[in-house]
């Protein structure tokens, strides 16, 4: 199945770095367009502010609805970023070439759109910093290290922090490429950036050695931020649905199902609008699908074990919740919605060789899985929260309102925005690995076959 | 006054051999790199395997922000001694997440403050080089007396350099 | 993966620490024939050692079912008196059922360094038939799911009265048929080998399970297809029997206990122990049958590695179910960790932390460890002690609860600990003994590494000069 030929370094160069030489046609007019949509998003933002929370559909009890939903969604979509990059240098998978980059950028802007929904769901965003700091010395108010609402940020910055410094780590050599490309300020730029890259062999050995130790100290932190999200729900044993045990490795497992999606959807973007034919090849998407079938079954399992343990105790509440959750109008067409996108139509087309490596099938298969998890998070937080509790005098179901919709698209125009402003900047497929898997790639003689083979340095 | 020397290779076996060249015409170990824009498997050039300490800088960062988290999250909660369902102040699981996650954020910070000092970077004074290393040639570049910078041209133009370049 | 040593490999891994120590040569390649016959000499190697072995075991296991049926006599109605049997059988699929994953996942991933030690971690899953043996009193002992009128939760909920029974009976036998098929789809062409060079029965044996076979690429192309299902099919029932054992045999006969990480939990510690025992054997398997040539350290470091993620892994489970529980405020929610951390089996408990998580850990962590043969067996034994331990604190704990309680909506009040005795001691002995003994008895007819799998391995592996360094090349096929 492999499809990588000889390309030399000139070629390389020249291709990936498109964006940044030779900035494609389309990317002014998409960024302006993108830009006047994140544009109305913050003005929208700017109007929820200045007249509070009553413009979203927002009510009692549910107090934690679309803003809280999609936060986790982009927590979850940032899980692809390290997962890839990380798991795949650590099992030294040669397809993961092309992937890494792209990944760990998604990680990085979805991170930091997720930050942004906390913040607007406060309602008086300011506030949020006496979550933070010390907010009243005189009576010697803290704040409470043992709320999750607590371990949130901490987590998330600690990731963002991470990632970004991984992001750059793994840039400086195509810095000092790009500085070998441009002039004039641009060139400026890249030399402070690249911090004189040389390419000698001790800046190699700690690109690489570097790369993996920081992979290996990202994965724990990367499974701890969506347990930790997770855990905002499950220590509340107060709303029912929420409290338990299997939701720290159900939301990783599920977030790794939606990120990897993202990236195959991103990657697909790639290929066709940077015309990158050479580097994103099908057997990647390939690769990819089969990593996804196996994720994807793994969170069904979870996702199984999750509803069976909450029926297990046979506590009326709970059992009502389950029946409202799975066969009541409008849950009912959610929940079927939800296993359908999120499952059964991606998984069953993914078992399909022939989409394997169809890319534009790929790609929609892709969305559908996002659709899916975003609902997923939405039947978790939403519906535990409608039901009648002790001390809740009143209740109803919750609807979205025409803004909180569209700031979810905001997000969305957001998040692409930034990817394609760095696009203007920075190579989205990491130039030294392609030309490193050149180096590395041979092939052994077996008969009359030539098998393709790759150089493994002893050690 | 030290001077500069680049030797451009298009094939990777002369660039080994210039390496060797030099070696041989008594240049000592260190003065002389080899430059690329991809990765080698190590000694792939008979070059000197570096060492390095990166190792340390994880474990001395985690040690560091997990004493700070520890301060932190114990100060707090000794500041503010608010009872909460019956635990005590101090409840090791509860701090647990923030210790955790201090260690890690100071493990990874440091990590890669390491890989850029131990890549010795920023190297604000490089010296000689050619843009088309990151085109895929190869360079080979050594630091010496002005003396000795001739026979150090002699020995990469021996083994077949498409061009020198000195500084 | 390249394998032991010249240089510290800039790609190759977290090890460039160990650049200090000794440069090792790359192995080197083995011919197919010397593999052929080398390997077929290993079911006879060491012939006399080997017997003496098998009878001490083979005396061990059965001094086990005799106490055992002496037990039964004695100590029939008295449930509480089989919960160390049960966390010996949980231990025993959890270490033993979870090696063959090692080769699953090694196949389906393609990674070359798992060929010679698929072999020995297929033939682990034989213990699914000493596992089911074993569970026979178990289920037997297990109580109804109505109990005087009273039902207790359960995964079955309204179900017949005897699901647990029925279902963990067909787990276990879709477990044992799945482990032949397993070790059977794998080794089709090692009965060639035995067929063309045994002699004897051995022979005659081989040339009946070959089932004709002689290598054509049809042959070989329906083999990997084989193995590709089997291994899906045991993978499935591994799930599935951890599921069944899990929450029948534990979760359900404590009332209040409602883990939905539980299942899995148990798994993930299974795969660790898995891995160990792998370890554990490759480890003999080198010093007992000299197979220092196809034994790498490349092997050992990569199950090092696994190990090492899923020692991590296991404190992530546990503090998962724990932080949950720690916060809850409800009465079950304390009863678990009452009951089952701070209650009677709490230094259990610790032991439990400190040889499945802490110490693996910590000498895990070491590159130069997990770069030997000793350090990893060492990481391997401690994991297995540890995996052992929480199988008691959990299984004792659930078989102690009085029967007449277990229906109730948590526990209230705690049954005191208790210790095995000489029995219990003797039955865990011999159902130890018999799993090895009969991972033994089968390396007698099977070659201990695959032939085909080697020789594989062999084929795709080079080991070149690379300008002015010497590297490993890997075929990758496909």
């Amino acid at each position: 199945m492999q499809q990588r030929r000889t390309i030399d370094q000139i070629h390389t160069n020249r291709v990936l770095l498109n964006g940044q030489l030779d900035t494609p046609k389309w990317w002014a007019p998409t960024v302006i367009v993108l830009g006047i949509i994140v544009a109305i998003g913050f003005f929208l933002i700017g109007i929820m502010v200045n007249k509070g929370l009553g413009v979203t559909g927002l009510s009692r009890p549910v107090y934690w609805g679309l803003f809280i939903t999609t936060f986790v969604f982009w927590v979850g979509i940032s899980h692809a970023g390290i997962m890839i990059s990380a798991i795949l240098r650590l099992s030294q998978a040669e397809w993961r070439r092309p992937v890494t980059r792209a990944a760990e950028l998604l990680t990085v802007f979805s991170l930091l759109t997720a930050l942004l929904f906390p913040l607007m769901h406060a309602g008086r965003p300011w506030r949020i910093i006496y979550f933070i700091l010390p907010y009243d010395f005189a009576r010697g108010i803290m704040p409470n290290v043992r709320s999750p609402l607590i371990w949130d940020p901490v987590a998330i910055s600690t990731y963002l922090t991470g990632s970004t410094l991984f992001l750059y780590i793994a840039l400086l050599p195509d810095l000092g490429n790009l500085r070998d490309r441009t002039t004039g300020w641009q060139n400026a730029l890249y030399t402070i950036l690249a911090l004189g890259w040389r390419g000698n062999p001790r800046q190699w050995k700690l690109q690489t050695v570097g790369g993996i130790l920081l992979s290996a100290l990202m994965l724990p932190i990367f499974v701890s931020v969506h347990s930790i999200v997770s855990w905002d729900f499950a220590v509340t044993p107060a709303v029912e649905g929420w409290h338990s045990t299997i939701f720290a490795p159900y939301f990783v497992i599920g977030a790794v199902h939606s990120g990897v999606s993202a990236v195959v959807t991103m990657m697909a973007l790639m290929r066709w609008l940077w015309k990158w034919e050479d580097f994103i090849r099908p057997e990647h998407f390939d690769a990819l699908a089969r990593l996804l079938i196996v994720v994807a079954t793994g969170w069904l399992a979870f996702t199984f074990l999750e509803l069976l343990f909450a029926v297990y105790g046979l506590d009326a509440p709970e059992l009502e919740l389950r029946d409202m959750q799975i066969f009541q109008w409008p849950w009912n067409l959610l929940f079927v919605t939800f296993l359908f996108t999120g499952y059964i139509i991606p998984v069953g087309m993914w078992l399909q060789k022939s989409v394997r490596n169809n890319i534009a099938l790929m790609f929609w298969s892709s969305l559908f899985v996002n659709i899916g998890m975003w609902l997923e998070r939405f039947m978790i937080i939403v519906p535990g929260l409608a039901r009648k509790t002790p001390f809740v005098y009143t209740w109803e179901a919750y609807r979205p309102s025409g803004l909180e919709w569209f700031i979810l698209f905001w997000s969305l125009a957001w998040v692409t925005f930034l990817m394609l402003l760095f696009s203007r900047f920075f190579p989205l497929v990491p130039l030294f690995e392609q030309k490193e898997s050149q180096t590395f790639g041979d092939s052994i003689k077996i008969g009359r076959v030539r098998v393709p083979a790759i150089v493994r340095e002893a050690d | 006054m030290s001077k500069s020397v680049l030797g451009l290779y298009n094939d990777p076996n002369q660039a080994a051999d210039a390496m060797d060249a030099l070696k041989n015409a008594g240049f000592a170990q260190g003065t002389f790199d080899v430059l690329t824009g991809t990765p080698y498997p190590e000694g792939a050039f008979g070059e000197h395997v570096p060492q390095h300490r990166l190792f340390r800088f994880p474990a001395f960062g985690a040690i560091i922000g997990f004493t700070l988290a520890l301060f932190l999250t114990a100060a707090t909660q000794i500041a503010y001694p608010l009872v909460t369902g019956g635990k005590p102040i101090l409840s090791l699981f509860a701090m647990l997440v923030i210790l955790y996650e201090m260690s890690m954020l100071s493990a990874v910070i440091s990590t890669v403050v390491g890989i850029v000092i131990e890549s010795r970077l920023p190297n604000v004074n490089p010296g000689v080089y050619d843009n088309r290393i990151t085109e895929g040639l190869i360079g080979v570049v050594i630091t010496t007396d002005d003396d000795k910078a001739d026979t150090a041209i002699d020995a990469l133009n021996g083994a077949g350099a498409m061009e020198i370049k000195q500084a | 993966m390249a394998s032991e040593a010249v240089h510290s490999g800039a790609h190759s891994g977290v090890h460039a620490e160990a650049h200090e120590e000794a440069h090792h040569e790359l192995p080197a390649r083995v011919e197919p024939d010397v593999t052929t016959s080398e390997l077929i000499a290993t079911t006879e190697a060491n012939a006399t050692g080997v017997r003496n072995w098998m009878w001490i075991l083979g005396a061990l296991t059965l001094v086990g079912i005799v106490v055992a049926f002496v037990k039964v006599l004695i100590e029939w109605s008295d449930q509480d008196e089989w919960g160390y049997t049960a966390a010996m059988v949980a231990f025993l699929f959890s270490a033993f059922g979870g090696a063959p994953l090692v080769a699953i996942a090694g196949t389906l991933a393609k990674g070359n360094w798992v060929r010679p030690i698929a072999r020995f971690a297929a033939l682990c899953s034989l213990v699914s038939i000493i596992c089911t043996i074993w569970m026979i009193p178990l289920i037997l002992n297990l109580p109804m799911l109505v109990v005087d009128g009273a039902r207790r939760r359960s995964i079955w909920f309204e179900g017949p009265d005897v699901s647990p029974h029925i279902w963990a009976l067909v787990a276990m036998i879709t477990l044992i048929i799945s482990a032949l098929g397993l070790i059977y789809a794998y080794a089709i062409p090692d009965f060639a080998a035995m067929r063309d060079h045994s002699t004897g029965w051995k022979q005659r044996f081989g040339a009946w399970l070959a089932r004709g076979w002689i290598g054509t690429t049809v042959q070989w192309r329906t083999m990997r297809m084989r193995i590709g299902m089997m291994g899906t099919l045991y993978f499935f029932t591994f799930v599935f029997v951890h599921f069944i054992i899990s929450t029948d045999f534990a979760m359900s006969l404590v009332p209040g206990w409602r883990d939905a990480i539980f299942p899995m939990y148990h798994a993930i510690s299974s795969i660790q122990a898995g891995l160990a025992v792998t370890v554990i054997g490759l480890w003999a398997a080198r010093k007992y049958l000299g197979l220092n040539k196809y034994l790498h350290l490349d092997q050992f470091w990569s199950i090092g590695r696994l190990m090492f993620a899923f020692t991590l892994l296991w404190g992530y489970f546990f503090i998962s179910a724990f932080i949950v529980f720690w916060y809850g405020r409800s009465g079950s929610d304390q009863m678990w960790i009452d009951y089952l951390i701070l209650g009677p089996y709490f230094w259990v408990f610790i032991l439990a932390v400190l040889f499945i998580w802490f110490t693996p850990w910590w000498w895990l962590i070491w590159n130069r460890v997990r770069r030997s043969y000793n350090g990893t067996a060492i990481g391997a034994g401690l994991i297995l002690l540890g995996v052992f331990l929480d199988r008691v604190r959990l299984y004792v704990a659930a078989w102690t609860v009085p029967e007449d309680r277990i229906h109730e909506r948590f526990l209230t009040e705690y049954p005191s600990t208790v210790y095995p005795d000489v029995m219990d001691i003797f039955i865990m002995v011999g159902a130890l003994a018999g799993s090895i003994l009969l991972i033994l008895a089968a390396t007698r007819v099977l070659p201990i590494l695959s032939i085909w799998d080697v020789q594989q391995f062999n084929l795709l592996y080079r080991p070149v000069e690379y300008m002015k360094t010497k590297v490993s090349l890997i075929g990758k096929p496909d």
